[in-house]
């Protein structure tokens, strides 16, 4: 068994629920069931990892692996995330009913320091063939992408190695600045990052 | 930077509540009109903020942002109350009535989230331990704390006119400047020398940022 399982359970669940919500927001603004459906998935799977948790840091503070104190710590920053990922779970709710979404919602999401945006990737874009670690986009740019569709497949939360290709269309958080630096880049309107 | 409406409280000079805070606030539990449009952004951005505050109080074992937490938290409880009223206010018809539920699960949700990050905050009251870096440190964004130099040329600008965020993809969260706290700081906002900054991102941006704010880079790119 890996040393410090527990813990990076709690790093999942922590870093799930983030994503959550940043899913959860950009469903509202696209209208996109897509999205919200992958935000239900994403809160079953972050209710398996909190019910793993709490049976490995038990495990963990009776081999006496983990101090009960430290177990605590993981215990309830777990479930922080567990509470954050059912908020994101409501948000994405509203979306999934079959009730015309109110145009406030957008409005306000649109209004806010931190913008959402989607953009696809023109076969002139210099961001195609490459990953988002070579790219460094979230560093220089400011965007950080939150999901992709790559043909009809979805891949949320991607990482540094995940490669852009052309055609993907990619959803993004950021400042408003940036967003409008992401969409150059990706039209293949600037060759500059 | 499109104006802020009158009521919000970002981006401004405050002293860190102390026992003062829960008094005035409820005290202002009365209703005022505002637009359920204004009442939202607050809200959502509000939910986004107070999560990253939240961890940061345990990260970096500071009472202070806690403090700011439970605050933002109680602001929210208005807020929500608010929202409410707004709506209720607001419907004529089924259709209405429809609609203005899911602004109200949305507004709830956000409620939610600051609950969580209440939560998280409680865990000051025991130690902080070094399990929670371990667990921060894992993460792509992260979260740092650095002092601007006077010598940094990011002195007396405001946050807007460096574009830290596009440039490094860091995000400014909260900036001490002696005995005050700005939380959520604008892009009208200065950075003075000695300010320290919380910021949100990734190291290769960290990197840059904390260069720059040390006086060793001329200029961000």
């Amino acid at each position: 068994m890996k040393k410090d399982k527990a813990e990076s359970l709690v790093f999942e669940i922590k870093d799930k629920s983030e994503l959550m919500i940043d899913l959860a927001y950009s469903s509202l603004i696209y209208d996109n069931r897509i999205i919200a459906e992958e935000v239900y998935d994403l809160e079953n799977l972050i209710d398996e990892l909190y019910q793993d948790l709490q049976r490995e840091t038990l495990e963990e503070v009776k081999n006496r692996k983990l101090l009960v104190d430290d177990a605590l710590t993981l215990m309830k920053l777990a479930q922080a995330g567990e509470q954050i990922a059912d908020a994101a779970q409501e948000i994405a709710d509203v979306v999934l009913r079959d009730v015309e979404l109110h145009p406030v919602l957008k409005d306000s999401i649109r209004e806010s320091d931190i913008v959402f945006t989607r953009v696809q990737v023109d076969e002139k874009s210099i961001l195609c063939g490459k990953t988002l670690g070579e790219l460094k986009l979230a560093s220089e740019t400011g965007m950080m992408v939150i999901a992709m569709r790559h043909g009809n497949r979805w891949l949320y939360g991607p990482t540094g190695k995940t490669r852009i290709d052309p055609g993907d269309v990619l959803f993004a958080r950021g400042p408003e600045d940036g967003e409008k630096h992401l969409i150059e880049l990706a039209r293949g309107e600037t060759r500059e990052i | 930077m499109k104006e802020k409406k009158h009521h919000s409280i970002f981006g401004i000079l405050q002293r860190a509540p102390k026992d003062k805070w829960k008094k005035e606030e409820f005290s202002e539990l009365e209703y005022e009109p505002v637009s359920v449009k204004d009442l939202l952004t607050e809200m959502k951005d509000i939910s986004e903020l107070i999560i990253d505050l939240a961890y940061s109080a345990v990260l970096f074992n500071n009472e202070e942002i806690a403090e700011e937490v439970k605050f933002l938290e109680v602001r929210m409880d208005k807020l929500n109350y608010d929202i409410r009223m707004m709506a209720m206010l607001a419907a004529r018809t089924k259709e209405d009535a429809e609609q203005l539920a899911g602004i109200l699960q949305v507004a709830e949700a956000a409620e939610s989230i600051s609950n969580a990050a209440g939560d998280i905050v409680k865990m000051l009251e025991g130690k902080t331990r070094p399990i929670l870096s371990r667990i921060f440190q894992k993460a792509d964004e992260k979260l740092f704390r650095v002092q601007v130099s006077s010598t940094s040329k990011a002195c007396n600008q405001r946050i807007g006119d460096l574009k830290v965020e596009s440039e490094t993809g860091m995000r400014i969260i909260a900036v001490r400047r002696g005995d005050y706290w700005i939380y959520n700081p604008r892009s009208d906002t200065t950075i003075t020398a000695d300010d320290w900054l919380i910021v949100r991102g990734t190291e290769e941006g960290y990197e840059d940022l904390s260069k720059f704010l040390k006086g060793k880079l001329k200029v961000l790119e």
